[in-house]
């Protein structure tokens, strides 16, 4: 029998892990039943799950972009105040005095970039095979509201260089709320915070980019797991790609 | 067959009132915190420019308050630089004689009626005031554009636009 | 009768012959339904596409910067102005019809159309073989966004007139 670290051995090890074989199937799933991480994902999924044609492994892809995210967003707040007046220059000595500033910046750009991307390639996956259907139609939905989300957690992020780039982008971005019949002006002005992109609107986009939608998106997230992991042992009879006739 | 409410279902449909209730109060209150103040950004009276300043066939740029002025039959007009369309700033061009929005090349004439592209309605209009010779603007009224329709000034295209390709 | 008979080897008798697997151990052929350990067999694989993705991140991140223009001026339109490029396929619309259409009706029919999804798609089957007419319906509007995406982000210039992106780039990041 392997041997298992000492610590995990020990009586402060027992205690947080409860189960400290990691042997037979019978202790795996005692240490899965145990573990506050694992507990995320079922105990055992169905074979065809873990190949990469089933899924393309775009949900993982997309889970860890949103942790780099959030590792790399926090990290920038340290170095960002949300007003018109330092926000642009806050960036700039980002760029030039903070310690791999540019690097993390980088990071997070790009990696917001790639998750619009994977989270829609998720969707359109999931779409051709067909993984939407009964029982697991309100997965799906919820899947739509966490794409919303990250457009939305996007493009609260793009305002906050306060560059031309971000400004212009969210005017036109914002003006498209005008034309919503009837709420079309109060919906832009309570985005906005005003008649146009200003030091209320920063603020706003900032609160709801570091807090609001990050929360929101976690708390989707959490049912959108809990849903699959829930499903993982559903048998689909019908499924033709993956069962022969 | 029971036609008067029971206690339970009386309790239970109070229940249900009073969270809608507390959910209303909640939402107003949010709604009333986070609504646009209108003091923010622009909305302040802008005191411009003296009236003899303002020109005829032309226009100037008001920074402080983002209008262009100009007059017409004797009238001061502020409008505001904001395209109906997406909100870019639209330009005065001075060759063509008329204003050109660069996002998506809509035109409107001197005074603000609109003439093509994709914006839905002529410049939005501020409100004007003359006071002792010197014209003020009222940022914080804001009116609708003109609807698209027949120019009532006849001022065509005066020369090469400022935007290409448009 | 002969060959009725059970043949005798070496003292045994065989009583019939049977397809199966052979009696070393139980080797049956892994069928995809069959239920397996999330640990370790899933979880080494994500943990193989956490580290490539991260990799990825990783490489463009010291590739390329982020942009960063000139501070933002409420006086100055760039021109073209673009929206980020998950609008771009938004902002092509908006060039052509009214506001309210491309800005307002075209978003919201899509969003409450791909969450009403699966309650219009009733059919059990999974395979693309027996969903023709949702595959082929997704597959459009999935084509007609790419293709307005990649117009409205490298297509389109000044005033949001025509460009060849290989003579003049306008795409922003």
């Amino acid at each position: 029998m392997r041997r298992q670290s000492p610590f995990r051995e020990s009586t402060i090890g027992r205690s947080i892990f409860r189960s400290t074989e990691r042997e037979t199937t019978r202790d795996r799933a005692a240490g899965h039943w145990a573990s506050f991480l694992l507990h995320v994902y079922p105990v055992k999924v169905r074979r065809r799950e873990l190949g990469f044609r089933y899924s393309w492994y775009l949900g993982v892809i997309s889970a860890v972009l949103l942790i780099s995210l959030v590792v790399s967003g926090v990290y920038l707040m340290f170095f960002y105040v949300p007003s018109p007046a330092s926000a642009y220059g806050d960036i700039q000595s980002l760029h030039t005095d903070v310690a791999f500033g540019q690097f993390i910046r980088n990071t997070h750009r790009w990696a917001a970039h790639l998750m619009v991307i994977a989270v829609a390639a998720h969707a359109a996956r999931v779409f051709y095979r067909g993984a939407y259907k009964p029982p697991r139609e309100f997965n799906w939905v919820v899947g739509v509201v966490l794409l919303l989300l990250t457009l939305l957690l996007s493009f609260t992020g793009y305002l906050l260089p306060w560059d031309q780039l971000a400004y212009w982008a969210v005017t036109v971005g914002t003006s498209m709320a005008d034309f919503v019949p009837i709420f079309g002006d109060v919906i832009r002005e309570t985005l906005l915070g005003g008649t146009q992109v200003g030091s209320e609107t920063l603020l706003r986009f900032y609160v709801l980019h570091v807090a609001v939608l990050p929360l929101l998106a976690f708390g989707v997230l959490m049912i959108h797991l809990w849903r699959w992991r829930k499903d993982s042992m559903l048998d689909i009879a019908n499924d033709e790609e993956f069962v022969d006739e | 067959m029971k036609h008067e409410i029971g206690r339970r279902q009386f309790l239970a449909r109070g229940w249900k009132l009073g969270a809608l209730l507390v959910g209303a109060a909640g939402a107003w209150t949010s709604w009333d915190v986070l609504r646009s103040r209108a003091e923010a950004g622009l909305g302040g009276v802008v005191r411009a420019a003296r009236v003899d300043e303002v020109p005829a066939e032309s226009t100037i740029y008001i920074r402080a308050a983002q209008t262009y002025l100009t007059r017409h039959e004797d009238e001061v007009i502020a409008l505001w630089q904001r395209c109906p369309h997406l909100g870019c700033r639209v330009a005065w061009c001075e060759s063509s004689g008329q204003f050109e929005c660069p996002c998506h090349g809509s035109t409107f004439n001197r005074i603000g009626e609109y003439r093509s592209g994709p914006s839905p309605t002529g410049l939005q209009p501020f409100g004007v005031g003359v006071v002792e010779d010197e014209v003020e603007v009222d940022t914080g009224a804001v009116g609708r554009g003109p609807p698209p329709g027949a120019e009532t000034i006849d001022e065509p295209v005066r020369g090469p636009t400022c935007i290409e390709g448009a | 009768m002969s060959e009725h008979e059970p043949a005798v080897h070496e003292g045994r008798r065989v009583l019939g012959v049977v397809p199966g697997t052979p009696p070393v151990g139980e080797r049956k052929v892994p069928e995809d339904q069959d239920l397996v350990m999330v640990w370790p067999h899933l979880l080494v694989r994500h943990a193989v596409v956490a580290i490539a993705t991260l990799l990825a991140v990783l490489v463009v991140s010291l590739l390329f910067d982020a942009p960063l223009r000139d501070l933002a001026n409420p006086f100055e339109t760039p021109n073209p102005e673009k929206a980020p490029w998950y609008f771009a396929a938004l902002q092509e619309l908006l060039s052509h019809f009214h506001p309210l259409v491309a800005g307002v009706l075209v978003p919201t029919a899509v969003i409450v159309g791909m969450a009403a999804l699966p309650y219009l798609d009733r059919s059990l089957y999974t395979s693309p073989r027996f969903r023709k007419v949702a595959v082929w319906t997704f597959t459009l509007f999935l084509t007609i966004w790419f293709v307005l995406t990649i117009i409205g982000f490298a297509f389109r210039g000044p005033n949001w007139s025509w460009v060849w992106p290989w003579q003049e780039w306008h795409g922003e990041l």
